[in-house]
C-alpha cells in the first residue's frame, strides 16, 4: 500500500511535465489578463477583445482541470495530500476569489454580486476552497447571461458557500451527476466530472467533530439560473 | 452583519492602508523567465519599486547576501541544485533576513514536499500558481499582521523567556481572534519549553475538542514520551499517521517511542517508511542511518548515509555525522581505504578539534571491527596520548564511544577516567549509570567499576552539599565562589549547574543588580540549555533573570499589567 501504482519514473516524468505547463499556462493566462486589463476595454468594439477574453476562459478551464487532475492523482483526500486547515477570514476568501474572477468578468461583461458576512472567520484550507470557487465561477461564467452571485452563509453551524447564475440552468445530466458525486460515487464520466469530483473530495476531507463538508448542484437559485453549493463544517 | 456588493468589476479589493508594499525591496526566484515576468508584473502593480529577480537557488544566495529583502518570492522548484526550501534554510541560518522580511514559498501544486518544509523553517506562507494581485497582496497584508502580532512573542522566545511569551500568547488571542489557533499552538510549544507539559497538555486537548489537528495530536504523544509513557505515545502516534500519512514529525516521533520501548527493528521500519515519503531531511537520514548501523543492517545503512550526505551538498544541515556513519559502513564491508578516505573528508570539510575526536574514535573502531587489532591499538594510543594532553573533556556521548573503543583494544586507565568523568557530571541519572555499568562489565570490571560508580558519585554530591551548606547557612558569596570553583571541576553537572544559578540570581536579588553577575548566570543557564533543553526549572530560572533586568518588571503583577498594556497598545508600522 505504500508504493505508487506505476513505475515512479514514469510519475517523476509526468509530474515534472505538468509542472512545466502549468508554468505555460500561468504565464499564458497572465499575458491574457494583461492585455485586457490595460487594453481597450470591450465597449471600444475592438473584434479582437471577445475573441481575447475566451481565450482567458478557456485558459482557466486548462490550468483548472491540471490543477485538479494533479491534486487528484495525488490522491487529495487520502493520507499523502497536505490537507491545512487554518482560520481565515471570509472577507478575504471573497477577495482573493473575486480578483482571480475579475479580468475574465469584465471583458465579458459579468457582473459578479457578492454578499457575506463581514466579521465571520471560518476554518479550512484556503487554497482548496479557493480553486473550488474559482472552478465554480469559471464554469458559471459559460452558464449564466451576465450576472453571477457568490453567497457566503453560516446556518446551523455550517458554512455555505454559493455560486449561482441568471442562465438557463444546468441540464439533466450534470444535476444527476452532482447527485450522484454527493453521494460518493467515484464518477468521471463527462467533462464536468472532474470538476464535481474534486469539489467533493474537497468538501469531504472538511471534517469537525464528525461532520463532513459536502456539495449539491441545484436550478432556479435566487437569479433563477443554476447554483453550485458547497458547505463546510 | 452582512456586506454586499454588486458592482461590475464586482471585487473588494484588499485593504492596503496599513502597509506600505511600494517601498519595499523584493526578490524573485523562479527557474522560468516567463513567470518571473509575470510576478515582475503583479508586483508593479501594488507599487512596487525595487524588485530583483534569480533564476536558481546559487544566484537567489548571491543576492540574498547583497541585500535585505522585505519580501521574497520563491518558487519551490528550481531545477539544477538547491530547492527553494533549502534556499530559506540557508538564508535563515545565515541571518540574511531580518524579523520583519516575509517568505511566501510559491509551488505549482499542492503535494506534500512542497509544503513540507524543516518545522524550523517554514516560509511564512504558501502560494499556488497561478498568482493573482488579489491573492498576493491579501497573503503578504496576512502575514505582516501576523509578523506584528507574533514579535513580542518571538522576541521573549530568543531570550528563552519562554513563561513570559507564554503569557503574551494569551494576551494576543484576546485581541486577533483570526490567529487564535496560531498562538495556542506557539503557547503549548512554549510551555513544553518551560518544562510545564501539563499545562500545554491542557492547551491541545482544548484545541483537539474543536478540530483533529495532527500537530496537537502529536504534541500530546510527545507530552506522553515525556512522561515516560511510551506505549502510550506509541499509539497516539500510529494513530495520527493513520489519520494523516503524509503527517511526517509523527512517523519522526513514532521511531522515538519506539526506539525507548527497546523496539529497535520496528524504529528502523518506520524511518524507512518516513524516510520513503520524504526523503530530504538531513537529520532523518541520519537517524536511519544510525538506527540501521546499529541493527548490523550494513545495507540499509549505507543508502541513508549517502543519501544525508547528497543532501547535505546544498543543505545548511550538512552533519559531519554521516561521514562517521558511512565511514563505519565502508569499515564493515571490508573497504577500509574508502573509511579511512571519508574520514580525511570529514575532517576537512568540519573543521574542529571535536570532529578531529569522533574521527580518530572512528578510526579505531573501524579498524577493530575488521579486524585489524594492530591499527586499532594504535589508534587506541594515539588517544590515550590525546587525553593526556587534553584536559578539557568532550560531550558524554563521545567520552562514551571513545572509552568503549578504548577498553576494545586493551587500554585500562584512560576509559575508567572518561567513564568517571561521565559519572561525576551526571550522578543522578539512572539510565546512564545503568549504561556505564555495562560497559566495564563487558570489560569485565564489573565489580571494580560498581566501586569506580560509587565514588564518583560520592564525590559530586560531596561538592554539591558543601555548596549548598554554605548558602542555606547565609554565607551567599562564598557559596557562589564555591559553585564556580565546582563547575570548573563538573562541568557539565546539571544539577550545580542549576544550582549554581540560583544562588547567582538569588545574590543579585539581596544585593541589587550586577552586571558582572548577570552575565555570569545567563552564561550557566544558556551551557544548561545546550545540554538538556526543555527543563522546568531552566524556564523558571529564565524567568527570575529577566525579572532583575533593570526598567523590566519586578513582578508577577507587574508583568501582567505591562502585558495588559501592551493590549491597548497597536503595533507599530
Amino acid at each position: 500500500m505504500d508504493d505508487h501504482k506505476g513505475s515512479p519514473e514514469l510519475f517523476m516524468f509526468l509530474a515534472s511535465t505538468v509542472h512545466d505547463m502549468k508554468n505555460s499556462i500561468s504565464v499564458l493566462g497572465g499575458t491574457l489578463e494583461n492585455l485586457l486589463d490595460h487594453g481597450k476595454g470591450p465597449e471600444q468594439g475592438d473584434p479582437a477583445y471577445p475573441q481575447m477574453a475566451h481565450m482567458l476562459y478557456q485558459t482557466r478551464r486548462l490550468s483548472d482541470n491540471l490543477m485538479q487532475l494533479l491534486a487528484l492523482y495525488k490522491e487529495v483526500g487520502k493520507p499523502t495530500y497536505p490537507f491545512e486547515p487554518n482560520t481565515v477570514p471570509v472577507r478575504e476568501l471573497v477577495q482573493q476569489v473575486a480578483g482571480q474572477a475579475r479580468v475574465l468578468l469584465e471583458s465579458k461583461q459579468i457582473a459578479l454580486e457578492l454578499e457575506f458576512p463581514a466579521d465571520l472567520l471560518w476554518t479550512f484550507d484556503e487554497d482548496l476552497v479557493i480553486g473550488v470557487l474559482a472552478h465554480a465561477v469559471n464554469n458559471a461564467v459559460r452558464y449564466t447571461r451576465d450576472r453571477i452571485r457568490l453567497t457566503i452563509v453560516e446556518r446551523d453551524g455550517l458554512l455555505e458557500l454559493a455560486v449561482a447564475d441568471n442562465g438557463m440552468g444546468f441540464p439533466p445530466s450534470m444535476l444527476e451527476a452532482g447527485a450522484l458525486v454527493g453521494q460518493g460515487v467515484n464518477f468521471l464520466t463527462n467533462s464536468s466530472g472532474l470538476g464535481l469530483f474534486f469539489a467533493s473530495e474537497v468538501a469531504r476531507m472538511h471534517k469537525r467533530r464528525q461532520v463532513a463538508g459536502a456539495i449539491r448542484l441545484e436550478n432556479g437559485g435566487p437569479l433563477g439560473g443554476g447554483r453550485f453549493v458547497l458547505t463546510l463544517p | 452583519m452582512t456586506t454586499t456588493y454588486i458592482t461590475a468589476s464586482g471585487a473588494p479589493s484588499a485593504d492596503i492602508a496599513d502597509v506600505d508594499w511600494a517601498e519595499k525591496r523584493y526578490l524573485i526566484v523562479d527557474d522560468f523567465v516567463g513567470i518571473r515576468q509575470l510576478l515582475r508584473e503583479s508586483l508593479r502593480n501594488i507599487g512596487a519599486k525595487h524588485i530583483d529577480q534569480a533564476s536558481s537557488g546559487g544566484e537567489a544566495m548571491t543576492l540574498l547576501l547583497r541585500t535585505h529583502y522585505d519580501v521574497v518570492l520563491c518558487d519551490f522548484n528550481l531545477g539544477e541544485g538547491k530547492n527553494g526550501q533549502q534556499v530559506l534554510e540557508e538564508a535563515r541560518v545565515r541571518n540574511l533576513m531580518i524579523p520583519s522580511s516575509v517568505w511566501l514559498m510559491v509551488s505549482a501544486e499542492k503535494s506534500v514536499e512542497s509544503v513540507m518544509g524543516a518545522a524550523e523553517h517554514q516560509p511564512d506562507a504558501y502560494i499556488i500558481k497561478p498568482i493573482t494581485e488579489g491573492v498576493l497582496l491579501t497573503r503578504l497584508n496576512r502575514v505582516w499582521h501576523k509578523k506584528q502580532v507574533f514579535r513580542e512573542i518571538d522576541a521573549a522566545y530568543i531570550e528563552k523567556d519562554y513563561l513570559r511569551a507564554a503569557k503574551l500568547c494569551d494576551a494576543q488571542v484576546a485581541q486577533h481572534k483570526v490567529h487564535e489557533i496560531d498562538l495556542m499552538r506557539m503557547k503549548a510549544t512554549l510551555l513544553l519549553k518551560a518544562g510545564e507539559p501539563d499545562k500545554a497538555r491542557a492547551v491541545y486537548e482544548r484545541l483537539l475538542e474543536e478540530r483533529e489537528y495532527n500537530w496537537a495530536r502529536t504534541g500530546l504523544g510527545k507530552i506522553r514520551m515525556a512522561n515516560g509513557d511510551h506505549e502510550a505515545a506509541r499509539q497516539m502516534f500510529q494513530g495520527v499517521i493513520a489519520e494523516n500519512r503524509f503527517y511526517i514529525d509523527a512517523y519522526d516521533q513514532l521511531a522515538a517511542a519506539l526506539t525507548l520501548l527497546g523496539r529497535h527493528e520496528d524504529a528502523c521500519g518506520v524511518l524507512e517508511k518516513a524516510a520513503k515519503l520524504s526523503p530530504n531531511s538531513v537529520p532523518r537520514q541520519r537517524s536511519l542511518g544510525n538506527t540501521a548501523l546499529r541493527l548490523g543492517n550494513v545495507q540499509l545503512a549505507e543508502h541513508a548515509f549517502r543519501k544525508c550526505i547528497a543532501i547535505g551538498e546544498y543543505s545548511i544541515a550538512r552533519t559531519v555525522d554521516a561521514y562517521l556513519g558511512m565511514a563505519r559502513v565502508c569499515g564493515q564491508k571490508g573497504d577500509i581505504k574508502e573509511a579511512l578516505r571519508l574520514l580525511a573528508a570529514a575532517q576537512r570539510d568540519f573543521p574542529g578539534d571535536l570532529v578531529q575526536l569522533r574521527s580518530k574514535i572512528t578510526e579505531g573502531l573501524v579498524y577493530h571491527e575488521s579486524g585489524d587489532f594492530r591499527r586499532a591499538r594504535k589508534s587506541g594510543d594515539e588517544l590515550e596520548a590525546l587525553l593526556e594532553r587534553e584536559p578539557k573533556r568532550p560531550q558524554t556521548a563521545t567520552c562514551i564511544e571513545m572509552a568503549t573503543l578504548l577498553f576494545a583494544v586493551g587500554v585500562k586507565d584512560a576509559p575508567v577516567e572518561l567513564l568517571c568523568h561521565v559519572i561525576r557530571n551526571n550522578h543522578d541519572n539512572p539510565v546512564l549509570l545503568e549504561e556505564v555499568q555495562k560497559i566495564f562489565d563487558k570489560a569485565r570490571m564489573g565489580d571494580e567499576g560498581m566501586e569506580y560508580i560509587a565514588a564518583a558519585r560520592r564525590e559530586a554530591n560531596e561538592i554539591m552539599n558543601k555548596g549548598v551548606l554554605l548558602w542555606k547557612t547565609g554565607k551567599l558569596a562564598e557559596a557562589v565562589e564555591w559553585m564556580r570553583d565546582a563547575r570548573v571541576r563538573l562541568p557539565d553537572n546539571m544539577r550545580i549547574l542549576f544550582n549554581s544559578a540560583q544562588m547567582l540570581i538569588n545574590h543579585m536579588q539581596l544585593h541589587g543588580y550586577d552586571e558582572a553577575l548577570m552575565i555570569e548566570a545567563n552564561g550557566v543557564l544558556m551551557h544548561v540549555d545546550e545540554l538538556a533543553a526543555g527543563q522546568q526549572r531552566f524556564a523558571q530560572l529564565v524567568e527570575q533573570l529577566q525579572m532583575l533586568i533593570p526598567g523590566r518588571a519586578q513582578t508577577p503583577e507587574a508583568i501582567d499589567a505591562e502585558i495588559d498594556a501592551l493590549r491597548g497598545v497597536e503595533p507599530a508600522a
